[in-house]
Parts: structure tokens; C-alpha cells; sequence
């Protein structure tokens, strides 16, 4: 979705071409133009008489822009984001009925509520700006038996309720779909355990943070009573009602510490939890010693003050850690969920991919990905294994051939019989190696713990020498100087430091566009490493790029026809083309999907003919091949001396050529290529400066991964091609294995690429950076998604990790620092409880100033 | 001054029924998602009738 003030206007002179070519046919004569389509701002070109106001590219887009109208919903247009990340197709022309069937359904199947309406909730695909939420929730108070809509951006869920009398599920998603949104079955996944851990800290917050607020003021009241003086039946009741509130909040939010601190000491391991349980049960015990005895003081509010801070910073924490993985499942987003079983009597059902079983049969149309591996028993298509293998050329498949889950069927339905489904299937088994190599990394031991964990022990036993040092002069005493060493040694601001820091470095990372699963990942990218790079997708565009750089335009509108079958790159770089240079889209007549109005359908294509390297087929009578050097030669085609130069100056700028002949004699070459990013040869530089090493893992040729290399200066030796992506974990995993070997000092090894193809090495690499398929999909296998797609943001988010990192160890020493002096005065018996009450929040108020005033992003950063 | 000792009570109950009630809101999903309501109460809600579509 383009705004539409940036659709430019093209003028072409139609009667400029020449009488010979294939165009002369074309009816209309006159000026055409380009004009944005009013409902998603693509060029379109048009008759130049034609009103901007009612330019439509395809009749999907008419057909929104009739209904939004209709409901009145115009805002719709200035609300919507520019950005067309994640937008649903509209041209799926597939049947809806499957949304009336319960299996399909699955767990989103309706639950009928008292009233008798029926409530669901399913996954939407498409919404990516606050205008999606608003249009389909105000859409369905607009339409008739459907009561509400209540969209869920943080989970891309809508929860639906509507009347079965009056209006049908499938009816619902048939409306969707028209303006421009998806719905699937919603899988529930981990999304429930968070939502219950969530709650649960949110609770206990409530509950401390209430606790916490009273015990203050009736400390308040005590603290100024000690000044003003104060009716000792007032200040009993005062301390009473005090103790209660802090013994509260001790016992139930603050029990979260107590279960920690046992589970430390049963493992053996030091843990933040263990001196806050020892802090919170020593002032608690002396609290209430103090209550009972009437003498000295009670330490309530500073209790409940820190079970509030403390649980403050575990949700933020939490919040943060879960945030971007509350994906749904990898493995379920990959392959499609549905299948088209073949029973006995050559019927088709929907079934759930997952319900199918070995021997089944399976249909799968042109345009579909495959639910399962099997082997082809009809039928013969072209498949994009992009998936599995990386490569960008696509493959042929006959009978007897293997398909796998996951790949794209681009040409023709065939039918296959299935041999492995789900975690069986090829992808599968890299989906659970994903699993595994996220699971099987070594935990990050942050700063905070590894520091923590002496911080504790030495605490712990500095309060018990401090007591019995104590105890040989005065009880009281003993129990007041412990006790408030526990409290002024509180990791309050230690164990606030790294999160918040760390929160604040993601949190700036994200307006930046750069999403960060795991905290611990900007700690790595701290200290230079090796950073590989994908090729395809991730250093170029990822999409060949046709440009004409001899002969004639009109036999490019003649081969986008001949190819217009066929959904080969190649065909979709001329397609690309052919728009750019704003030619007539011309259609063959036969061909029904996908055609709109302004596309003319009066080219009689046929023969077409796939072959290695080419297509042929004749187009309104006249023989048309369009295809690489070679294999215009062995079809005898006619090149002259211009020809051959062009082809030439193609092969110097390390493109391929290809070649367009009509009846014989080449007449038109084309430039192919993939495009180099305009901004990866300064990040490469950029990085190489900082002291990273660079490499290229590819599943690309091995030559055209070198030249990639060659021109962003990235030496040959760390450039590979022709990858699996099994290859690419493999390399990952031994360079690990190596780097563990070689040296005390160990390189941080960081992947680049892909989020669905690289998936596996992404998981594996110390660090996975995402540059590109889908946010979700990609987080769950690498800790790092950059939404802007642009490399340059990679060298700000590395800086940006040195930035976080020195803030951690700022932040870090100050706190500590503070602490070192407190303890040294409390143990000396400088400090009263009270004090140490006092001194303890100002920590976490420097450590917690100095997180945000700190810079993280240089540039375009509004400071806090 | 006495009045503390029914004053005091009453104020921890009063707040006590507001930590319920927040507690309550909690429990009932009402904070699960932060996200969508924040961007959803920029947009102005627009009169409707559910039985009447325009088109």
C-alpha cells in the first residue's frame, strides 16, 4: 500500500510504437498514464481521461473500496499505515465453507454462549496498524447478526461473536477476506502459560504495591509522631495495623522469594531470591520481636516497599522476554494446516493436515504449499524448494518424484501419496532441530547473576558476623545492624540494574525497528565476533530485477503473455518490468484467475513450452522464445552482432542475459539479475571497521555467491555456496565447536538471514539476526528481527550493543558501589534500620536515572 | 484523635476494596492485552446501528 500522493504520472505515447509490432492491434489509441489504484495505491495504467478518483487495479481492490464507502468507513484511508507489511492477499479465491466445518476449526471451534450466540476466536493475518483494528471491528457492528469483533494486536487474534441464525461463520471470513484480512484457526501454544504467569505477577504486584503504599503512610504518621509526639495507645495501633500490612505483603506476593530462596539452597545454587528471603524474614521476625516487646523500631514499610520493587522488575523482566515470543508455531506457519485428502471415489475433503495419515492421497493446486512429504502419483509441476534448500531457481517434478512439506507448487495441481507428516516431514525435522538449538544453548550467565550469586553468599555471611560480632555487646543492637545491612544490601538496585538496562536498550531497539527476544543477545554483540551472511534475500533483494538494455519494448509485452503461465522468477522480473516501463498488460484469453479489468485479454497464446533455460510458444501466430543465451542457440535463433554485444555488456556486470526472439530472430535483451542491497557494501565496511570478521553462507551457485562477495569486499575464503540449510547448521555448529577449542577469548559467531530458510543456523549461531519473513515466524528461531529490512540498521544495532553493555556495567558499579559503603557503615553500626530504609530506594533511583538518561541510539532518538 | 481508630480501618478497607476490584480486573483479562486498547481510544467511535447497514 503505497500512499497515494507518491503514484507519479507516466505519460506514454502509445502511436510513438511501430505499425509492425505485435501492439498495433492494441483498440484504444491516445495518451495513457500511470495513476495510483485509489484503494491500494499501486500504478495502474489507465486512459488518461479516466477520474484519479475511480483508478482500480484489480476488482479486489474495487470491490473494498465499494464496500468500505458503503459502510461509510472512508477514515479508513487516512488512518492506515503506508507500510504493506503482512497484508493479507486478496486474489485467494478459495471456498470459505471450510469455516462452517468444526474440524477445520479445530480448537477455535465456537462455544455457544448463554444467550445463544456463538463465540470464537480465531487468528487474523493482515492487520499491522491500528486502522485494520478499527475498520474490522467497526465492520462488524455494521453487519447484520454479527455482534462484535474484538481485534488483539499483540497476538494477531479477533475474537468473534455473532448469531447462527442469521449469519454464518464462513459468511464472516468470505467479508474479511474482501477487505483485505485473513482468518485461520487459532492455536492456543504457550500463549496460556503466559497469560497465567502473567496475571499472577500482575496480582501479586496489586497486592504488594497496595500493602506497600499503606505501610508508607502509617510510617508517615509514625515517623512525624516521633517528632511531634504521639499518644502511645495512637502509635501501638499505628505500628500494629503497620506490622499487619507488611507481614501481608511479606506472605502472600512475597512469597514468590521465599519458594526461590529454598529451591537456591536445595540446588545449591546462590540466588538473588536467597537474601531477599533471609532480608524479608530477619526484618519480619525482628518486626514483630519489636511489636511484641514494645521497643525499637518495626521495618514494615521498607519490607513491603521492596516485595513491590522487586516484583516490579520481574514483570518488566517477563514482559520483555515473552513479548516477542509469543509467536504461534513455526512449524504450523510454514506448512499449510489443511489438505485435500482424495477419498476411494476421487472425491476431495478438507481434513487437517495433521489428521493425515500414511498412504493417504493428497491433492495440491498450483499456487499451494504442500502439507506433507510424499511421492507424486499425477500430475507435473514446477516447485519452489526455496524453503528447504535456498535456492532461488526452481525445481521440475514428474511422477515418482519426492515432494516435502512446505514447498510451493507453482505451476499445475498434481497429486501425491503421503509418506511422513508433521515432525516426521524433512521441514519438520528442522523445525525440532531449531527446538533443539535453542534449547541446548548455554545460558547466558549474565553480569547480574555471576556477581549476584558471590554478592549473595558474602551478604549472608557478613550479616551473620556482623549479628554474632554484635551479639556480645548487645542483643538489640546485633539484631538492628544485621538487620539493616540485609536491607541496605539489598540487590534491589543490583538486581534492577541489568533487566532495566537491558529493557531500556530493547525498548529504544524497537523504535528503531529492531526486535529483541533475548536480552542477553546485546551483551554478545558488544565485543566484535564473525558475522555470516546469507546471500539471497538478505545482502540483495532477493528478487531478479529485469532491465532492457537492447531492442525493442513491444517484445517484452509479448513475453510477460508467453510467461504469464508460469510463476518462474524470471517470468515475474519481466512481469515486473512490463510495468515499470508501463507497457500494456496483455493476458492470454484462456487464462481466467487473476486477470483484472484494465488487462487486455485478446492474446491468443499457445504451444507454451517450458524448457531448460527458456520458454517457447507461439502468441498471436508468431513463434516467441524468450530465454538464456543457450538456449536461444539451440533453438537456432538468429543473433546479430548488436545482439551478441548486449549479451556481453550483461555478462560483464554479472548479470545474465536473456534473450526475446520473435519468429526467429532475436529482437530484444533483457539484463537479470539480483540486485545488491544499495546499503550492504558501507555495513560490510562498517562492520569489517569494528573489528568483525565477515562471511557469506549461501545456497547459491558458489560463483555467483564470490562475485556478490567481490564487489562488497568480503574475502573469498569465508564465502561459501551452494549450502543446504543442514549444511549451514553444520558450519555454524563446528565454527563453535572450533572457536571453543582455539582460544580463552571466544569470537561470538552471528548469523544473518532469513527467518523461515536459515531458520536452523539462525538458532544455532550464538546470535540470530532476522532480516526478513515475517516477524513472528522469525523470532521464534532467531533472537533478533529487524523490521526495516536494511543492513545499514545492523551496524547501529551493534553500536547500540556497545552502548547497553557499558550502561549494564555503569549501572553496575554504581549500585555496587553504594552498597559496598553501606554494608561497611552498617557493620560497623553506623546505620539504623530506618536509615538503611531510606538509603535503599535512593539506589534504585540513581541506578534507575542513569538507565534512562543514558544514550543507546545516537541519532533520531528522543531522550526521555 | 480517637476518631483514628475508626478513620484508619475504614481507610485500609476502602483500599483494600480498590486492590479487589484491581485484582479483579486482573483476573478477568482486562490487563492481558496493553497494547490494542492504547492505539484503539485514538480513533473516534463513530454512532452505529447494528441492524441497519448502510449498504
Amino acid at each position: 500500500m503505497l500512499p497515494r500522493s507518491n503514484g507519479g504520472e507516466q505519460v506514454i505515447s502509445l502511436q510513438k510504437r511501430s505499425p509492425e509490432s505485435a501492439i498495433s492491434d492494441y483498440k484504444s489509441q491516445g495518451c495513457f498514464l500511470t495513476k495510483p489504484c485509489v484503494h491500494c495505491g499501486l500504478p495502474t495504467p489507465v486512459h488518461c481521461d479516466t477520474n484519479p478518483a475511480a483508478v482500480f487495479c484489480c476488482n479486489g481492490c474495487k470491490g473494498a473500496y465499494e464496500l468500505i464507502q458503503g459502510w461509510g468507513l472512508e477514515s479508513f484511508y487516512e488512518l492506515r499505515d503506508s507500510s504493506q507489511q503482512n497484508r493479507a492477499s486478496l486474489d485467494s479465491d478459495a471456498s470459505f465453507d471450510v469455516f462452517d466445518d468444526e474440524e477445520f476449526l479445530g480448537p477455535s471451534k465456537p462455544s455457544v454462549q448463554s444467550d445463544g450466540w456463538l463465540q470464537t476466536r480465531l487468528a487474523i493475518v493482515g492487520l499491522h496498524c491500528a486502522a485494520c483494528a478499527w475498520l474490522i471491528e467497526n465492520v462488524a457492528t455494521r453487519t447484520p447478526g454479527w455482534r462484535s469483533a474484538r481485534v488483539k494486536m499483540s497476538n494477531h487474534s479477533i475474537q468473534i461473536v455473532f448469531d447462527p441464525k442469521t449469519i454464518r461463520l464462513s459468511e464472516i471470513a468470505r467479508l474479511l477476506n474482501r477487505i483485505g484480512y485473513e482468518l485461520a484457526p487459532y492455536i492456543d501454544g504457550d500463549d496460556q502459560a503466559f497469560q497465567t504467569q502473567n496475571r499472577k505477577l500482575l496480582t501479586q504486584i496489586a497486592i504488594a504495591g497496595f500493602c506497600a503504599a499503606n505501610a508508607m503512610w502509617i510510617a508517615v504518621a509514625l515517623y512525624a509522631g516521633d517528632a511531634t509526639g504521639l499518644a502511645a495507645s495512637h502509635r501501638e495501633f499505628l505500628t500494629f495495623i503497620g506490622t499487619g500490612l507488611g507481614l501481608v505483603s511479606v506472605a502472600i506476593p512475597g512469597r514468590t522469594f521465599f519458594v526461590g530462596a529454598i529451591a537456591s539452597l536445595r540446588t545449591r545454587t546462590p540466588h538473588m531470591d536467597l537474601p531477599v528471603a533471609l532480608g524479608l524474614s530477619v526484618g519480619s521476625i525482628t518486626g514483630i520481636v519489636s511489636v511484641i516487646l514494645g521497643r525499637g523500631d518495626v521495618y514494615f514499610d521498607s519490607l513491603a516497599i521492596l516485595v513491590f520493587l522487586l516484583l516490579i522488575g520481574r514483570w518488566i523482566q517477563f514482559h520483555q522476554q515473552h513479548r516477542a515470543a509469543k509467536a504461534v508455531d513455526l512449524l504450523l506457519r510454514i506448512t499449510p494446516r489443511h489438505a485435500r485428502r482424495l477419498t476411494g471415489d476421487g472425491a476431495v475433503a478438507m481434513v487437517l493436515a495433521e489428521r493425515l495419515q500414511h498412504g493417504d492421497t493428497v491433492r495440491v493446486f498450483a499456487g499451494e504449499s504442500v502439507p506433507a512429504d510424499g511421492t507424486i502419483v499425477r500430475g507435473r509441476s514446477l516447485l519452489d524448494r526455496a524453503l528447504l534448500t535456498g535456492e532461488s531457481r526452481h525445481v521440475r517434478v514428474d511422477v515418482g518424484d519426492s515432494v516435502e512439506a512446505g514447498v510451493v507448487n507453482l505451476q499445475s495441481e498434481f497429486d501425491f501419496r503421503v509418506t511422513a507428516i508433521g515432525k516426521d516431514s524433512r521441514i519438520g525435522r528442522v523445525m525440532q532441530s531449531v527446538e533443539e538449538a535453542s534449547a541446548g544453548r548455554i545460558p547466558v550467565v549474565q553480569l547480574a547473576d555471576r556477581i549476584g550469586g558471590v554478592f549473595v553468599t558474602v551478604v549472608s555471611i557478613l550479616a551473620v558476623a556482623t549479628f554474632a560480632w554484635w551479639a556480645t555487646v548487645d542483643l538489640y543492637v546485633a539484631a538492628s545492624s544485621a538487620t539493616a545491612l540485609l536491607i541496605v544490601a539489598c540487590p534491589c538496585a543490583l538486581a534492577l540494574a541489568t533487566p532495566l538496562a537491558i529493557a531500556v536498550g530493547l525498548g529504544r531497539s524497537a523504535k528503531q525497528k529492531i526486535y529483541i527476544r533475548d536480552g542477553a543477545t546485546l551483551g554478545q554483540l558488544a565485543k566484535p565476533g564473525t558475522i555470516w551472511f546469507d546471500k539471497t534475500g538478505t545482502l540483495t533483494e532477493g528478487r531478479p530485477s529485469a532491465s532492457l538494455v537492447y531492442g525493442d519494448q513491444d517484445a517484452i509485452v509479448l513475453a510477460d503473455a508467453i510467461e504469464r503461465g508460469c510463476k518462474h522468477p524470471i517470468a515475474e522480473a519481466i512481469h515486473g518490468l512490463a510495468r515499470r516501463l508501463c507497457l500494456p498488460v496483455r493476458t492470454p484469453g484462456n487464462e481466467i484467475e487473476g486477470r483484472s479489468e484494465i488487462e487486455v485479454a485478446d492474446v491468443e497464446v499457445a504451444d507454451v513450452e517450458v524448457g531448460i533455460g527458456g520458454v517457447t510458444g507461439r502468441c498471436d501466430g508468431r513463434a516467441i522464445l524468450v530465454g538464456n543465451f543457450d538456449f536461444a542457440q539451440s533453438h537456432a535463433i538468429y543473433l546479430d552482432d548488436s545482439t551478441l554485444q548486449a549479451a556481453d555488456s550483461c555478462l560483464k556486470n554479472s548479470s545474465s542475459p536473456i534473450v526475446i526472439a520473435v519468429d526467429g530472430i532475436a529482437v530484444t535483451v533483457l539484463a537479470v539479475q539480483d540486485t545488491i542491497k544499495p546499503d550492504a557494501a558501507a555495513t560490510v565496511s562498517q562492520l569489517a571497521k569494528c573489528g568483525w570478521t565477515v562471511g557469506v553462507l549461501s545456497g547459491d551457485h558458489a560463483e555467483i555467491v564470490n562475485q556478490v562477495a567481490d564487489q562488497l569486499g568480503i574475502s573469498r575464503d569465508h564465502c561459501y555456496g551452494g549450502l543446504s540449510p543442514e549444511d549451514k547448521l553444520r558450519h555454524i555448529k563446528s565454527l563453535q565447536a572450533s572457536s571453543l577449542n582455539q582460544s580463552s577469548s571466544r569470537r561470538t559467531i552471528v548469523m544473518v538471514g532469513d527467518g523461515a530458510n536459515d531458520a536452523a543456523a539462525l538458532a544455532a549461531a550464538d546470535v540470530g539476526i532476522a532480516v526478513r519473513g515475517g516477524a513472528e515466524v522469525s523470532l521464534r528461531a532467531a533472537p533478533v528481527f529487524i523490521a526495516t529490512g536494511q543492513l545499514s540498521t545492523l551496524s547501529s544495532l551493534v553500536d547500540a550493543s556497545r552502548r547497553t553493555s557499558s550502561l549494564i556495567h555503569a549501572a553496575f558499579a554504581t549500585s555496587l558501589a553504594y552498597n559496598l559503603v553501606a554494608v561497611g557503615l552498617a557493620m560497623a553500626g553506623r546505620i539504623s534500620p530506618l536509615l538503611a530504609a531510606i538509603l535503599m530506594p535512593i539506589s534504585s533511583v540513581t541506578v534507575l536515572s542513569l538507565c534512562l538518561v543514558w544514550p543507546i541510539y545516537k541519532n533520531r532518538e528522543s531522550q526521555l | 484523635m480517637s476518631v483514628l481508630f475508626i478513620a484508619l480501618p475504614v481507610a485500609i478497607l476502602l483500599g483494600a476494596s480498590g486492590m479487589m476490584a484491581c485484582v479483579y480486573c486482573i483476573q478477568n483479562g482486562q490487563y492481558d492485552d496493553l497494547d490494542t486498547p492504547s492505539i484503539r481510544i485514538l480513533v473516534d467511535e463513530v454512532e452505529t446501528k447494528n441492524d441497519s447497514p448502510k449498504n
